[in-house]
């Protein structure tokens, strides 16, 4: 989002090597959220006990909870904050925002998906798939926290704000962990599929690793982004997979 | 025809009658006897004493010829015969028995033993009472004679001075539930004739002591009192502490699980203050007054043998499952109306869940919140009606105990053992509904696009 790298050969720099870190932060922070929160969740199976016993018992599981929790609350926190920094001050281009084309980019790929086109969107830096679980990670990230300090400070919460009912103590409890539920399945399910079992990457998208991105798939995923940072226009690349797609519906309806 | 089988039927019958008083005169032991017998037979014959009771003194033949001394004269215990005969009188039919007894220290002197203790300690027992007199058999077969003795109000004394009755009367053995027991079944190395003298410090030690019998049949109930609390203040010198026949009794035991009243009022005896405590609560009030057999004694949550200390972690643990043991059973909790759902929302709650983990780990040391921390624990209230203001009074009062400094409206967090629902908890519900709805609707369609992705890019191949 901050840093576009210049076209190295066959690779692209994609990401800042501080973005890679805050990423692998993200992950570790998440994983140990979803291991010690879903153990509580779901506490009557087995693996939970499994989990909750190897961690020392409910009391150290919930201790590691909080505290991943704080840091994930940190990431989140700090990430805004950067992020607002560098679009407002640094003049960034603000590639995160939601607008009118990546809803028209969903139809559009819909369409492909289902033949009606020929072609698929042609995105920029990030793709309404990519704003999706971005806005969900900083939308939950902020519900999770205050809803997590609500849970760990029940008492304070009352004092802080008095009016409030005590049923906001439950209500937490229940976006809390049906949050939790969304976010583990949507990052298993979707992120997981965009970045490790997609054809389009498999066998793993290594571009959070390495920051960078080879100019085929850059190509490919990210045109508009290519052709603004080299100032190539890629029709030719566009008619080519027109004709390729052309192709194809016919040996298909053949067979 | 007739005539003549009548004939031989008298015949025979005239026959064998003679036969037998011919035998029967023949099997007498001596002369003497016969002479006795002569008047003594006779079942008109009594004696009136002083105080106007009258003896019998029909002997009957066939007593006689069954007894031990049936070749001792009757001379030889009374002293009398047809020639002396003297006339003697007594005040009543007792001190007859006692002073006929005396002859028989002409044979059997006593110098040491049970016999030696109860003819010379204890005046009012003598040897016929539990011998007989012309039944007299010898010891071998004259079965279980403790009646004979214990049926008296014989007394035992104890070194510290203090006197036990050792008295038993058939009819509390009848009633108990070892009726069918011989008296030796529990006191061991017991019989008439063996009656080994024991000296214990007082009654306690006594008690104590013979308590110990019960475990020769009942070893599954003994080895569980061994991790009761019970005994474990007995080995640590309390000896008040209840030891089996100071709950079930002793001669007059009953079966221990049939009343529940006398099943409460067993621990009554030394725990009065709980025992009144309970009885004022919802299920103490419905046993006492309705005789009501589905409610706790004090037994169903302390259990009866293995009573474990109260105080620790493990019993406050085991807590809800012990009340979901009532109270999350459908069909008894139909009658009065109640949920069944009161454990499983407590266990989905922080509270139940850190509870849970408790027991598993062995080994908390925070006391977290149960269902008598809000309920009572012996003055369990109705959570409806009246008694309604004191369960919620309860309750902010046992919040407090850990969440210091929490507000008046902290106890609504709880929203009691209800489902949230649009009434109750209408955020909760609302925020559970949309959850409901959107986590589905977000994953299918998620799956949806990328089944859609695999398969356009399986067609672009």
């Amino acid at each position: 989002m901050t840093e576009t790298g210049k076209g190295d050969g066959e690779y692209i720099r994609r990401f800042h090597p501080l973005r890679i870190i805050e990423h692998q932060a993200n992950a570790i922070a998440f994983i140990v959220l979803v291991v010690t929160g879903l153990s509580q969740k779901f506490h009557d199976s087995s693996w939970s006990d499994w989990a909750i016993m190897n961690l020392g018992g409910i009391d150290n599981t919930r201790l590691i909870h909080r505290y991943t929790g704080l840091l994930l609350g940190y990431l989140t926190f700090q990430h805004i904050l950067i992020a607002s920094y560098g679009v407002i001050a640094k003049k960034w281009m603000p590639f995160m925002v939601i607008n009118i084309k990546d809803f028209t980019d969903a139809i559009d790929n819909l369409k492909y998906y289902f033949g009606i086109t020929d072609s698929p969107a042609r995105c920029d830096r990030y793709d309404y798939k990519q704003k999706f679980e971005y806005w969900g990670v900083i939308i939950g990230g902020i519900l999770m926290a205050l809803t997590g300090l609500t849970l760990w400070f029940p008492t304070k919460v009352f004092h802080l704000i008095p009016f409030l009912p005590g049923q906001i103590i439950p209500a937490a409890k229940a976006l809390h962990t049906n949050e939790a539920l969304l976010a583990f399945l949507v990052i298993v399910i979707w992120h997981v599929y965009n970045s490790v079992f997609s054809p389009d990457v498999f066998p793993l998208d290594t571009a959070i690793f390495t920051g960078k991105i080879s100019k085929e798939r850059m190509i490919h995923e990210h045109p508009i982004e290519y052709e603004r940072l080299t100032g190539v226009k890629l029709e030719d690349h566009s008619e080519k997979d027109v004709a390729e797609t052309e192709e194809e519906p016919d040996i298909k309806s053949a067979s | 025809m007739l005539n003549r089988s009548a004939f031989f039927l008298l015949a025979s019958f005239c026959i064998v009658v003679a036969f037998s008083f011919e035998c029967h005169a023949a099997s007498l032991p001596n002369e003497e006897t016969a002479v006795c017998l002569g008047c003594h037979d006779n079942r008109e014959m009594s004696l009136t004493f002083k105080n106007g009771e009258k003896l019998p003194l029909y002997v009957d033949s066939n007593t006689l010829l069954g007894s031990a001394h049936k070749n001792l004269g009757c001379s030889g215990c009374h002293g009398f015969s047809a020639t002396d005969h003297p006339k003697r009188q007594f005040k009543n039919r007792r001190s007859f028995t006692i002073s006929i007894s005396e002859s028989c220290r002409q044979c059997h002197s006593f110098k040491k033993g049970i016999h030696y203790r109860m003819v010379n300690m204890l005046t009012q027992v003598v040897c016929a009472d539990c011998h007989g007199s012309h039944s007299i058999k010898p010891v071998k077969e004259s079965g279980d004679s403790c009646f004979g003795c214990h049926k008296y109000g014989i007394s035992v004394t104890f070194k510290n001075g203090s006197r036990q009755s050792l008295e038993v009367t058939e009819e509390a053995l009848k009633n108990s539930v070892h009726n069918k027991l011989r008296c030796a079944d529990c006191h061991f190395g017991f019989s008439s004739k063996e009656h080994p003298e024991r000296n214990f410090q007082d009654k306690r030690n006594f008690t104590i002591i013979t308590s110990e019998t019960c475990r020769r049949c009942h070893f599954d109930k003994y080895t569980k009192t061994l991790e009761g609390i019970h005994f474990n203040m007995l080995l640590k010198g309390h000896l008040e502490a209840p030891v089996c026949v100071d709950c079930h009794g002793s001669h007059t035991i009953g079966s221990g699980t049939k009343e529940k009243i006398r099943s409460a009022q067993r621990c009554q005896t030394c725990h009065q203050d709980i025992y009144s405590i309970y009885s004022m609560s919802v299920h103490g009030k419905s046993l006492l007054s309705t005789h009501n057999q589905d409610v706790p004694v004090c037994s169903d949550c302390h259990r009866a043998h293995d009573i474990s200390d109260p105080r620790m972690a493990d019993f406050r643990n085991n807590i809800p499952q012990m009340c979901s043991n009532c109270h999350a059973n459908e069909e008894l909790m139909r009658r009065y109306g109640l949920s069944t759902a009161v454990l499983q929302s407590y266990l989905e709650d922080f509270h139940g869940v850190t509870v849970s983990y408790y027991k598993k780990q062995k080994n908390a040391v925070r006391h977290i919140a149960v269902c008598t921390d809000c309920h009572g624990i012996h003055d369990i209230t109705r959570t409806k009606g009246p008694d309604a203001s004191i369960v919620k009074a309860n309750l902010i009062r046992r919040c407090r105990k850990c969440h210091a400094g929490a507000s008046e409206s902290f106890p609504d967090s709880w929203i009691s053992h209800y489902e949230p629902n649009f009434k109750r908890a209408p955020l909760v519900y609302v925020i559970n509904l949309i959850y409901m709805i959107f986590i589905p609707f977000m994953i299918v369609g998620l799956v949806l696009q990328i089944i859609l992705h695999i398969w356009r890019y399986a067609v672009n191949r």
